[in-house]
């Protein structure tokens, strides 16, 4: 095997994400989807027929198949742990949609599961190969900010009722809206990317938390609306202001700012204000970044992935980022009665 | 007309309004350049376009007038305290921004007026911002004497305010001088009080940082840090106290500081207010000297022992130069690129950390970047 060898991946699961998933793996050029399995058949033939694969029937004959090197789970939350421990077992790669999974304990199984068998484990906190992303890191880096002492993010949006009972997925289930099978509601689901970036871009982790979140008009018994506060690092403050049952106003928007800086992220790309003359901008300025080359952020994440098997080092995206994020996600659920929460430090493994 | 331009102003559209203005600035230069049948002269200058924001901006400027000249500039030498006050927007020190810094300059003369008394090439010093080239009019400019380093002669506005401070301090040979504060007017202060013969001279900060240009054949002779020993102070009995701080609590410590019937000189730019002083203990019982010492309250034209005029102090700032009496080039910690201004300003903005002189050195090309701390690490 070269290292430039397409990793053969099965796609797990067929439904709406899963696809996208499945279709920019192959993209990628690093890997190729040799087969698809779904609860779903006619999903999982559909799926299969686009990207020239084959169906599989079960997980056992995915496991058992000496043509699948890794596995892509596009699977409701709750299944991420057990079909991780089996794909370990069988020693196959492991390629995961977010969360890792609903519980740091479940999460912990899959680490060391991964790392008995050898294998590699990511998440699919891909938000970071976007352009935009990967800028706001870069300038983060040259000092635009100075030292961080804000963070705030504001994720407003209306999920229908429909999105809970599954409705836009090819196999309705409303897995979504119950605590016991997703973990949590809209942190969990959507804002656990925004956390995840937001680590990545200010090399900082959420170290305190407190949160006041509750359901008030969507199905089931996860939080369709959040605030977060949140100690960051030693020293910065941030809030996180998280709905989806807002109607007409939907924002997703981070501010992150320091000493010498303020970046803003949002639907319109990028603005940088910095007292320093930060990547050849005149200082004392908000600058835009409304253009960013059109890549696929799955795909960079996957060629990431890739390169780690072939190489034998850790996916830039791998257990320990996925790990922290969950505990953030852990901690934040858990303050609403323990009050504010110092989050874990991630083990060294 | 100052107040119609304003409100016309405000009538715009806050977007444009930067452009509106420059637009202004752009044809009213041409038009006093077509009127005075003088040139425009082009160069890069630093400003502050923000509090804690400097900047080298590309400027125009009117030529020079018939008594003044056109310099380009070899060094301009930061004045921390001012400057950052400025810059950070303390009290009795906010400007509007763009706000261009800087006052104290040595270069060559690039043109001369018809009735300036200069020719072209010639080194002169004085009033000028940070700018590779600008004007110099006659209520502001020396000649710079042969064998006087234009590296020391860009030192001459702080020459000028510790100058007037020592005159008013009255020191006579053998006086027990402290200078409280030792950035660079603090240092400026000492080395003018060694030259006319105060000895010893005891240099008083809260902390060492400064300490290694502080003290030296040319500087004092011993350095109290405060914070190590704060009963020092009580114990110095100075006849004179250099007050080179600026703050309340400062001129406090400089009057505990001076021997009863001594003289507390208020050199600093004071920019806070003392309250809740016990002036009976730290002042009256002590027969204490208090002498207010600023630039500002320099005579223009009438002269007397205790008080030179501006041109005076300049020129005598020169020639204590010229006759090696004085010399300040090893106060300068940090020969900087304009074009690291930014960088310069952070510093400053954050207390000017162990520098003391800070020059900008216009001999680089705009795209060069080299600076040279002399006494602290990289940023």
């Amino acid at each position: 095997m070269t290292a430039t060898e397409p990793l053969k991946v099965a796609a797990i699961g067929a439904g709406g994400i899963a696809q996208r998933n499945a279709t920019e793996t192959a993209r990628s050029g690093a890997a190729t989807i040799v087969g698809v399995l779904d609860v779903n058949m006619k999903a999982a033939r559909d799926l299969a027929g686009k990207l020239k694969a084959r169906v599989f029937a079960s997980y056992d004959e995915v496991l058992g198949s000496p043509d699948v090197e890794a596995v892509l789970l596009s699977t409701p939350h709750d299944l991420h742990c057990e079909q991780t421990l089996a794909a370990a077992r069988a020693g196959k790669h492991v390629l995961v949609e977010k969360p890792l999974a609903t519980t740091l304990e479940d999460a912990e199984r899959m680490i060391a599961a991964c790392r008995t068998a050898g294998v590699q484990l990511a998440v699919n906190y891909s938000f970071r190969y976007l352009p935009k992303i990967q800028k706001a890191k870069e300038l983060v880096r040259e000092g635009a900010l100075g030292d961080i002492t804000g963070i705030q993010v504001i994720a407003h949006q209306f999920k229908d009722l429909g999105y809970w009972m599954g409705a836009r997925s090819t196999s309705p289930d409303d897995w979504r809206s119950l605590k016991a099978r997703s973990g949590g509601g809209f942190l969990m689901m959507n804002v656990c990317h925004t956390i995840d970036y937001l680590y990545f871009i200010t090399g900082m982790r959420g170290t305190r938390v407190y949160a006041e979140y509750a359901n008030l008009a969507s199905p089931g018994d996860v939080e369709d609306i959040i605030s977060v506060s949140c100690r960051w690092g030693d020293r910065a403050i941030g809030s996180i202001c998280a709905s989806s049952i807002l109607r007409g106003a939907d924002t997703a928007e981070e501010r992150i700012w320091g000493t010498k800086g303020t970046l803003v992220i949002n639907e319109s790309g990028l603005s940088m204000y910095s007292t320093r003359p930060v990547d050849g901008k005149r200082p004392g300025r908000l600058h835009a970044y409304r253009t960013f080359p059109d890549v696929s952020w799955t795909a960079a994440w996957v060629r990431d992935f890739v390169t780690a098997v072939r190489t034998g080092t850790t996916p830039p995206v791998g257990a320990r980022e996925a790990w922290e994020n969950l505990a953030f996600l852990e901690s934040a659920y858990a303050s609403l009665t323990a009050g504010p929460v110092t989050i874990p430090e991630c083990p060294q493994w | 007309m100052i107040q119609a331009l304003g409100a016309v102003y405000k009538q715009i559209p806050p977007g444009i309004r930067p452009y509106a203005k420059n637009t202004f600035v752009w044809g009213t230069l041409r038009s006093q350049a077509v009127a005075g049948r003088r040139a425009i002269g082009r160069g890069r200058r630093v400003e502050f376009l923000d509090f804690e924001i400097a900047h080298l901006e590309p400027f125009e400027f009117l030529g020079p007038g018939p008594r003044d000249v056109q310099v380009a500039a070899a060094f301009s030498t930061v004045s921390p305290g001012t400057e950052r006050a400025v810059l950070c927007g303390l009290p009795g020190a906010r400007r509007p921004f763009p706000y261009v810094p800087g006052y104290s300059v040595a270069g060559t003369v690039t043109k001369a007026g018809r009735a300036s008394g200069f020719t072209v090439g010639q080194p002169v010093a004085g009033r000028m911002g940070h700018a590779s080239d600008g004007i110099m009019t006659p209520a502001s400019l020396f000649a710079v004497p042969e064998g006087v380093d234009l590296l020391e002669a860009s030192y001459i506005e702080i020459g000028i305010i510790c100058l007037q401070g020592i005159r008013k301090a009255g020191i006579r040979p053998g006086d027990r001088v402290a200078v409280l504060g030792q950035g660079l007017i603090g240092q400026m202060a000492t080395r003018l009080a060694r030259a006319v013969g105060a000895s010893p001279i005891v240099a008083l900060a809260m902390s060492r940082r400064r300490a290694r240009s502080a003290v030296g054949a040319h500087g004092a002779d011993t350095f109290v840090a405060i914070a190590e020993d704060p009963g020092a102070l009580t114990a110095l009995g100075a006849d004179i106290v250099i007050e080179a701080v600026g703050t309340s609590k400062a001129i406090v410590q400089a009057m505990g500081a001076v021997r009863p019937g001594g003289t507390v000189v208020l050199l600093g730019s004071s920019r806070d207010l003392g309250r809740d002083l016990d002036w009976r203990d730290i002042a009256q019982q002590r027969r204490v000297r208090l002498v207010g010492a600023h630039i500002s309250i320099m005579p223009a034209k009438d002269a007397s022992p205790g008080s030179w005029t501006y041109a005076q102090e300049g020129r005598l700032f020169l020639e204590l130069l010229r006759t090696g009496q004085l010399h300040v080039a090893d106060l300068t910690t940090w020969r900087a690129s304009p074009t690291a201004c930014n960088q310069v300003y952070e510093v400053v903005a954050q207390g000017g950390a162990d520098q003391v002189g800070i020059v900008f050195d216009w001999h680089a090309g705009p795209g060069d970047a080299a600076t040279r701390r002399e006494g602290i690490g990289a940023r």
